[in-house]
């Protein structure tokens, strides 16, 4: 008896249907916009970023030429920073100690105790 | 991915491990300026190129210089309290602020000469070319301060 029912309601709603007439129009590119959300929500979602870097460490880092210009260019990056500030901590404290000496010799300048 | 993660964590030890080395290496002569007893005046002989029988006799210059400079330090430190009192005092310009503003200007006066002198005295211990190096720098530290204005 309850299997009958889906049927009776769908031929039902079929015969409704085919009767069913409308004036109304679709807006302009209608089906072509359903077809774009059917193709949105098809598509595959992104993998997340951390998914990538860990994807791209264990098969692209370990290639030797990959690996060898990783290593050279985080070798150079330290090199030159570790120049650049050591350059800049060298010439702070070569100024400091210059002003030192022109305080020590200046009576006006000169700490007093 | 274990290899991967090895050479991502081994180029960063490379990178920290070179900028410490590097980084050292180019602070290594300020440290040891630092480290000394007198740091100005191991600065002064690293900047002027000094030989050990030059910076003695710089260093001598200087020991013999600072009593001197105390003393002067003395003066003017006893010439400001009394300026600040009569200031304090007056309300209006005095024969006795008149007095020892003169006395503040003839201090000035003399605490340059006597730097100057000193300046000289240095500048002719150092070979000819440092000599001149040294007098053009300290004339413009310590005759033609800026005031902390900053410079164009």
């Amino acid at each position: 008896m309850k299997t009958n029912e889906p049927s009776n309601h769908d031929e039902a709603l079929g015969k409704v249907l085919k009767e069913w007439r409308t004036d109304a129009s679709l807006p302009p590119r209608f089906q072509e916009g359903v077809w774009r959300r059917i193709a949105r929500v098809q598509a595959p979602a992104a993998p997340p970023v951390w998914a990538v870097i860990a994807h791209w460490i264990g098969t692209v880092l370990p290639r030797p030429a990959l690996a060898a210009t990783y290593l050279a260019t985080l070798l150079v990056i330290g090199v030159t920073v570790g120049w650049a500030q050591g350059h800049q901590q060298t010439a702070r404290v070569k100024d400091e100690l210059s002003q030192r000496y022109v305080r020590v010799l200046d009576p006006y300048l000169a700490p007093r105790q | 991915m274990k290899r991967g993660g090895f050479i991502l964590v081994l180029g960063l030890v490379v990178a920290a491990a070179a900028y410490g080395c590097v980084y050292l290496a180019c602070t290594s002569s300020a440290r040891s300026l630092q480290r000394s007893d007198k740091p100005e005046l191991a600065w002064l002989k690293a900047e002027f190129n000094l030989s050990d029988a030059e910076f003695k006799r710089v260093s001598d210059l200087h020991v013999a210089y600072l009593p001197q400079c105390r003393e002067m330090c003395q003066q003017i430190d006893a010439q400001n309290v009394q300026l600040k009192k009569l200031l304090a005092e007056a309300p209006n310009v005095t024969p006795q602020i008149d007095a020892a503003l003169a006395e503040s200007a003839r201090l000035r006066t003399e605490c340059q000469r006597m730097m100057l002198r000193h300046f000289f005295q240095v500048s002719q211990t150092m070979p000819p070319e440092q000599g001149r190096r040294y007098l053009a720098w300290v004339k413009e530290k310590a005759f033609l301060p800026d005031y902390g204005m900053p410079k164009e």
